[in-house]
């Protein structure tokens, strides 16, 4: 019951936003610029950012792009890490040391230099690439997981008997370790879209965002040009990033195998 | 010695992978740097002209060697978007107060946290003590993108308490605020981890015998528990690190001060490569010094971690 409660704040937000995606009155393209900057009203729920873009159809759009941007890199992440991981630790020695030294430095490493190495190459960052810089460094969290879990799994019985009758070790990894690592290494699920979601935010706000301009970073960037005049739009730009963020941690807390 | 070197020549190659990396992105990923510098409506003899300038025309290999020989001897030639200026010398610049804001905020999150974990985990406040430990789970949480610009809005727009940061007229006072805010996050995470670790130490007998000994609470977290404490707790903050420089380009964007983040947004939008490169290899250089820092300081606290 604890787990259904945990999924509700995320599923509260997705839900508001694709609301506000199907009913909101604009699309986050329609600008009517003698609305700039309005303070919130009943025609205007959140009020108006930047030459009169409706607020509250921006945010929805951002929401529901930012939310998929973090499950699919997430997923990517979590697909691509734990077989790596658990693959690692099975084979121990050489492989097990250079994996688990790779997965300290990327998630010490300022990973927004590595993006910023990287996007330097396109004149304007698509979603995708955006997407592309942040899985790059997303399968680390996954594999250290794996790494630690399976150096346990490794020399449990059932494992020994499966070497034993012949089994090869791809064929281990498949049937027997991956699927008794699926449920503790997706609670890094959450933890994970929760940083894509701030650092897609982080990216747009410093202007490396999506070329639409549709990103919560870029309602925060409105907001803080606008600080003194409509501080409306600060409120629900950070508002927004902070309900995203913590409601996805909070769901990633509902997979916790074993309560 | 053989480890002090292994630590060096470790920091080296990450850096020179770094640097390789940002090398090989602008020259092999598909774009010509020139015509993403000079855009589409270059005619071809500027295009021609800047290729010849940025080596562009040369072997791969060739460009290779030079850029890695440059980033040794500082030399990355003249900045692109202000000619005649060396593009290390506009990094250099920029690199002290980037140093300046990290350093003060390591300092802040570390002492603040420290205080929390010692205030959680001593007798002091009683059953109070759960609320510091749910607050710093909240603190950890907020994204400091989220919770910066409102504490800017608030304290500094509104009721004018602090001074904004990017102002040239701010000096300490500025300095001290933005590196607050980048050390809000720091010090929960801090604390979380030195509160851990201390409960942890409790059931050693080394802090049962100076308790009997007659030593007040006081004596016994903050000299004897805490230095065998300082393992994970300097191992959290290196672990920041990467995320804290990530921050301080966000807060320099936010409040408009020069830095390295700064330099490297504005070389990013003018495709100043020779800047770029270098600001990005200084980053990470810092990065790398800082890590080694904390290793140091470890194996200065806790003879345990000397080799």
């Amino acid at each position: 019951m604890r787990r259904v409660v945990r999924l509700v704040p995320l599923g509260l937000v997705v839900a508001l936003s694709i609301a506000g995606v199907l009913w909101g009155r604009g699309s986050p393209d329609h600008l009517e610029p003698r609305l700039a900057w309005c303070a919130p009203s009943g025609a205007r729920p959140l009020g108006c950012g930047e030459a009169g873009v409706d607020l509250l159809a921006l945010v929805s759009h951002a929401e529901v792009r930012g939310v998929e941007l973090a499950a699919v890199v997430a997923l990517v992440g979590f697909g691509f890490g734990t077989p790596l991981g658990a693959f690692a630790a099975l084979t121990r020695g050489r492989a097990e040391r250079a994996v688990s030294r790779a997965c300290d430095l990327i998630q010490a490493f300022p990973t927004f230099l590595l993006a910023l190495a990287v996007l330097s190459a396109v004149r304007s960052p698509s979603r995708v690439h955006l997407g592309f810089v942040f899985a790059l460094t997303a399968w680390a969290p996954f594999a250290r997981l794996a790494l630690v879990e399976t150096r346990v799994l490794r020399d449990a019985a059932f494992v020994e008997a499966a070497f034993a009758l012949g089994m090869s070790r791809t064929r281990v990894l498949v049937r027997h370790i991956v699927p008794n690592l699926l449920g503790v290494v997706a609670v890094q699920l959450g933890s994970a879209g929760a940083s894509i979601v701030v650092a897609e935010a982080a990216f747009a706000f410093v202007g490396m965002g999506p070329r639409d301009g549709v990103s919560l970073g870029a309602v925060l960037d409105q907001g803080v040009a606008a600080m003194l005049r409509a501080p409306h739009v600060l409120f629900v730009g950070a508002a927004c990033v902070f309900a995203t963020s913590a409601s996805m941690l909070v769901a990633g807390r509902a997979i916790e195998p074993g309560r | 010695m053989s480890s002090a070197f292994a630590r060096v020549f470790e920091a080296w190659l990450v850096l020179v992978a770094l640097a390789s990396l940002v090398f090989f992105a602008l020259r092999i990923l598909p774009g010509d740097p020139a015509l993403l510098i000079l855009g589409d409506s270059a005619s071809v003899t500027e295009v021609a002209t800047l290729r010849a300038r940025l080596h562009l025309d040369e072997p791969l290999l060739v460009q290779y060697g030079r850029f890695l020989s440059g980033i040794h001897t500082l030399d990355l030639g003249d900045s692109l978007r202000r000619p005649g200026v060396k593009a290390t010398r506009r990094v250099l610049s920029a690199l002290g107060p980037t140093a300046e804001l990290a350093g003060v905020a390591v300092a802040l999150g570390a002492t603040l946290g420290i205080a929390l974990a010692a205030l959680a985990e001593g007798p002091w406040l009683g059953t109070r003590r759960r609320w510091i430990e749910r607050a710093m789970v909240v603190v950890a949480a907020s994204p400091l993108i989220a919770f910066a610009p409102v504490l800017t809005y608030a304290l500094a727009a509104r009721a004018r308490v602090v001074p904004l940061p990017g102002d040239p007229q701010a000096g300490v006072y500025g300095l001290l605020f933005a590196s607050a805010l980048l050390a809000v996050p720091l010090a929960a995470q801090v604390g979380r981890t030195g509160r851990a670790a201390l409960a942890e130490l409790t059931r050693g007998q080394f802090l049962t015998v100076a308790a009997a000994k007659g030593a007040t609470p006081r004596r016994v977290i903050f000299l004897h528990a805490l230095p065998a404490a300082s393992g994970p707790i300097l191992t959290v903050i290196a672990a920041q690190l990467g995320a804290l420089l990530g921050g301080a380009v966000v807060l320099e964007r936010l409040f408009e001060r020069w830095g390295l983040g700064t330099l490297i947004l504005e070389a990013y939008a003018s495709r100043d490569l020779p800047v770029l490169e270098g600001a990005v290899v200084a980053a990470g250089a810092l990065f790398v010094l800082a890590q080694g820092g904390a290793a140091f300081a470890h194996a200065l606290l806790d003879p345990r971690a000397r080799p």
